[in-house]
């Protein structure tokens, strides 16, 4: 077929008029059961490449992608279009994926687009048996390398299988985001015949800005006074959870049209904020960079970071989504010195010691374990866990395997020993990167000329769409009046504790604060582990406060608090008070009837689960049969206290339990990114 | 070899072609046109008339079987992830002694495997027998591993009930190292890698299948990988047969093909085949392992296998009459059963001269 042939079908089922070079490049490589590595800018219509050549061929197309968001969308308009596309991720029921699968099966789907994790699937396993595969696609590519900013192990695999496919099967991998180390990378991995067709990265709608302040309020007052100034919609990024959360109760408090994403939302949250976002409901969506990976929206008008990223390529990746339709988009990055920490803490604390991986090994050598089994041998964090299984299966001394249906790691028979040189390498590898985005924020040169080189792309054009080159500097003014306001929020908000399950009769709860916001973190372990007396009245003040923005005139028929393990009587004093300000009877029977540890000793929450299973007795359950019960404890973490006291409680026939927390931390491994 | 696992799969497994079929087309194509697997694929079919003088009805076969391979990579892939190795008739971690054995006609085109495969290098002893063994069969079983395992040499078995399954519980007691022989494919072993997991571990196992990974046991398939069995085993020692089934057939099988194989000489009041073996051929040995000797037969047998050596040795040089090689050799044998054992010998090619002369046949590939 020639070019023009081709254009014909492209109007008719596509209805586009006409490739662009690079379009057709790789296109006629494809069907010439080539493999070809595209690399080009977002918004460029790669996607287009494999979708035509796709219709073409008899059998089906399988894209591995790991962006949900985005597959969802692009299957969707390839059906409106009259192809048929479908994808199967964690998203969808079983049911719908096994189906899914069926048709497959039976030829009926055009293009699939299944996430790189899928191949861990017994049933897509054993449907690929049968399937007439014509082609195969990655997306994101860049995912294989761990020299790039993105790595995802499940992308080995993908490599492999692309490596045992026969001569003539087309592959086409594609990604925006590659620098020239991690494009040989690729290219190495991906093997022999290979065509590399790279396009220019330059984004001239982007307009570049950097705000050096001078604290985190300033970032905050800046946001406030100067958001419904900007065009659109938008993303503003975060560098943490608690910040989400933080900077979305900040707007709500100003009234801006605001809403928060994390990764630990529920499916049905995170597709509607989803949806949302597509449909302009919000002036700005508030997240970790979790989010906009995948969305294939158009139209997003400024992209905001109030938290440093960890090197020019996130920073080119995360930005990479706004202002696809060619209008103008603002990109925005606050710094401030002590920014810094954050991506140095994922640095230098992204992996553990070597002593833990020693654990790990030995663990694994002596039996095959399962990843819960694993945690609770070696009493290691999911993440630990996760981050030593990982580097020790890169570097083939363990493997994963399935046995008996379940996901077990297995040792590989004449293992190497642990090579941790490799571990130095990529901690200097990252900070080197880390020093380079300092670079960008430090510049007085062009920025996007920055990025573009730094990625690779070595061009003589000038630009001029940056704070450096004809754009006006962003000026920080901070006001007494808004030191005021936001004084004002920070003495009103109050972090909830979503303890509830389908088990029991827990209902959401309050915290008066964060343990690391303000200095309550600070007063409790004060008084928990210096000596420091009671807790002090503030705190009895900040939770009378967080108990009435809660539950307001609720009332409560009974109290309880948490028995103490190694804090003496500070949790029962606390208590007293706040019985006596709210008027709601106390109760000191919740006791302990087996000695427990301090759950702050158990790194995981199966441990923690285990520490307290069954560690609780009320000597008359009568007392708490058919009552609303107001439960009241210093800290919230995994919340496996809380949650085992609602169980119990439940049992006893309690009708409801809220909890009344002084300080709520951000990590408790029940909700890892 | 590991980017071709797709190609050895489907090759391996066509229906209806057999390994002795797969193999000449093996050597041909990696010996003869110095080509690998996957450009054997990639030949025009008219390369694969003209050049390998293949009949349509195989051009069918593999133009079929090219459509299965990007499926095949799935699999490979996924058995790549399991841990398991492909290992083909072609390299150099074949098993050099299950070559030998079985050479082209019957040599398994591609072995599945998992765990320490330099095993496959060493000195390798098989013990079989029945399912139904008797205590004796088992405590021989035994003695025999031990016996073995103080050699360093590897025990072969076929994780089958009774002397299968005590063979590989004496290896692990003595801490000795053993191939399991799979009756099925290596992917459906589950229970198996988790029972032997820390032996394959540290090195002491040897999982081996010959048959398509998802295959399920069928009887066929045990039956077919008792000659895999013998194929690995330097030597065999029986400890129990009846006069039918998969031990009966495997020793006679062996005999036909002169292989050392021992059998336990019984008690005179057990109900076995073992005497029948014994007069057949095979050696006789004692409960402890020890040989039997009868003198005289003994040495008789031990005099011919040492002249057939020969013969075949100076076969290789060149071509002779049996009275030439009587003489050279200085063998005391008949002329008739000199070209009984000559025509008996597929290494041995008759050329048509006046008298009759023999030559050994040139192969690379297989000896």
């Amino acid at each position: 077929m020639n070019r023009q042939e081709a254009e014909v079908v492209l109007h008719n089922r596509f209805q586009l008029s006409r490739f662009y070079d690079e379009q057709w490049s790789t296109i006629e490589k494809l069907l010439d059961g080539e493999r070809v590595l595209l690399i080009e800018k977002t918004g460029f219509g790669k996607s287009l490449c494999f979708q035509f050549p796709a219709i073409l061929f008899s059998g089906i197309t399988v894209v591995f992608s790991p962006l949900i968001a985005l597959m969802r969308d692009q299957a969707k308009r390839l059906s409106s279009l009259g192809i048929p596309a479908k994808c199967i991720n964690s998203e969808q029921t079983k049911e719908e994926n096994s189906e899914i699968i069926t048709e497959a099966k039976e030829g009926k789907i055009k293009i699939l687009y299944i996430a790189p994790e899928r191949q861990e699937n017994q049933e897509w396993m054993e449907a690929t048996r049968e399937i007439n595969l014509s082609m195969v696609v990655v997306d994101e590519a860049h995912c294989i390398s761990v020299w790039g900013h993105d790595f995802r192990p499940a992308f080995r695999r993908i490599i492999k299988l692309v490596q045992l496919l026969p001569k003539g099967l087309p592959v086409l991998a594609t990604t925006a985001t590659a620098t020239l180390r991690v494009q040989r990378d690729i290219e190495q991995q991906m093997g022999g015949n290979l065509s590399v067709i790279r396009g220019n990265l330059m984004r001239d709608s982007f307009r570049l800005f950097v705000v050096k302040v001078n604290s985190e309020d300033e970032k905050l007052i800046w946001l406030g006074k100067n958001l419904e100034k900007l065009p659109g919609t938008g993303l503003l990024y975060t560098g943490t959870r608690m910040n989400t959360e933080i900077y979305s109760k900040w707007l709500e408090h100003l009234h801006i049209s605001s809403i928060g994403y994390n990764a630990g939302l529920d499916v049905e949250s995170r597709i509607a904020i989803e949806d949302g976002l597509m449909n302009n409901e919000w002036k700005c969506v508030i997240s970790t960079n979790a989010l906009g990976m995948g969305i294939d929206k158009p139209d997003i008008r400024f992209i905001i970071h109030t938290q440093l990223p960890q090197s020019p390529i996130h920073y080119y990746q995360e930005i990479g989504r706004a202002g696809r339709d060619g209008e103008p988009a603002y990109i925005i990055l606050f710094y401030h010195p002590d920014d810094i920490s954050l991506p140095l803490a994922f640095i230098e604390g992204g992996r553990p010691t070597v002593p833990k991986y020693e654990k790990v090994i030995r663990a694994i050598k002596n039996e095959m374990l399962g990843e819960k089994d694993l945690m609770r041998k070696t009493n290691l964090k999911k993440t630990q866990v996760r981050v030593i299984k990982a580097d020790l299966v890169e570097q083939n001394i363990i493997r994963e395997v399935t046995s008996g249906g379940k996901k077990k790691f297995e040792y590989i028979t004449g293992a190497p020993a642990l090579n941790t040189k490799v571990f130095e390498e990529l901690r200097a590898s990252k900070t080197h990167d880390l020093e380079k985005m300092l670079e960008y924020i430090d510049t007085t040169e062009s920025r996007m000329k920055y990025l573009c080189s730094y990625l690779g792309d070595e061009s003589n054009q000038t630009f001029n769409n940056c704070d450096n080159t004809g754009q006006k500097k962003i000026k920080m003014i901070v006001t007494p009046e808004w030191e005021e306001r936001l004084r004002d929020f920070r003495e009103n908000y109050f972090p909830e504790i979503n303890a509830e399950t389908k088990e029991t009769c827990l209902v959401k709860g309050i915290a008066a604060s964060f343990y690391g916001f303000s200095n309550v973190g600070a007063a409790i372990h004060r008084s928990k582990y210096e000596g420091g007396g009671e807790f002090p009245d503030f705190l009895v003040s900040q939770t009378l406060k967080a108990f009435r923005h809660r539950f307001g005139q609720e009332s409560f028929d009974l109290m309880l608090y948490v028995p103490p393990t190694v804090s003496g009587d500070l949790v029962k004093t606390f208590a007293e008070k706040i019985a006596q300000a709210l008027r709601i009877p106390l109760s000191h029977e919740l006791k302990k009837q087996r000695l427990t540890s301090e759950q702050k000793v158990f790194e995981n929450h199966y441990l923690k689960h285990d520490n307290v299973a069954d560690a609780f007795i009320y000597e008359s359950p009568d007392e708490i049969s058919g009552k609303n019960i107001l439960l009241i404890d210093d800290i919230y973490d995994s919340g496996a206290t809380v949650k085992e006291i609602g169980r119990y409680l439940t049992h006893l026939g309690a009708a409801s339990l809220a909890p009344l927390i002084i300080a709520r931390t951000v990590g408790g491994d029940l909700h890892d990114e | 070899m590991t980017n071709e696992a797709a190609y050895w799969i489907t090759l391996a497994h066509i229906p209806g072609w057999g390994y002795a079929k797969i193999n000449s087309l093996i050597v041909r194509f990696s010996q003869e046109y110095n080509l690998s697997i996957g450009a054997f694929f990639q030949l025009p079919e008219t390369d694969w008339q003209a050049l390998y003088g293949l009949e349509q009805k195989d051009i069918d076969d593999l133009n079929t079987a090219k459509t299965e391979l990007p499926n095949n990579a799935f699999l490979a892939e996924q058995l790549e992830n399991e841990g398991y190795e492909l290992i083909p008739v072609t390299s150099p971690d074949y098993s050099t002694t299950l070559k030998a054995n079985l050479k082209l006609t019957h040599a398994p085109v591609l072995l599945y495997i998992k765990g320490n495969k330099q095993i496959l290098q060493e000195k390798s002893v098989a013990i079989v027998g029945s399912r139904n063994a008797s205590d004796v069969s088992l405590l021989f079983t035994d003695n025999i591993a031990r016996k073995v395992t103080k050699d360093f040499k590897v025990i072969v078995s076929g994780f089958a009930k009774g002397v299968d399954k005590q063979a590989l519980d004496s290896a692990i007691k003595y801490i000795g190292q053993s191939i399991i022989v799979l009756p099925q494919g290596i992917m459906t072993f589950d229970t198996g890698f988790k029972t032997y997991y820390k032996q394959i571990v540290d090195g002491d196992i040897l999982v081996v299948s010959t048959f398509h990974p998802r295959a399920p046991w069928k009887v066929e398939l045990a039956m077919a990988r008792n000659s895999i069995i013998y194929g690995l085993a330097d030597e065999i020692y029986v400890a129990e047969s009846s006069d039918k089934g998969g031990t009966w057939s495997g020793v006679i099988d062996g005999l036909r093909k002169k292989r050392k194989i021992y059998v336990r000489r019984p008690e005179p009041t057990e109900y076995t085949a073992n005497e029948l073996l014994i007069e057949k051929g095979a050696l006789p040995v004692d409960f402890t392992g020890t040989r039997i000797l009868d003198e005289s037969a003994i040495l008789a047998k031990e005099r011919d296998t040492e002249y057939e050596k020969k013969i075949l040795e100076l076969l290789k040089t060149g071509e002779y009459t049996a009275k030439d090689i009587l003489k050279r050799l200085e063998i005391d044998w008949s002329d008739n059963k000199l070209r009984e054992f000559l025509k008996a010998q597929k290494e041995i090619e008759t050329i048509n001269k006046k008298p009759l002369r023999y030559r050994g046949k040139q192969q690379t590939l297989f000896d």
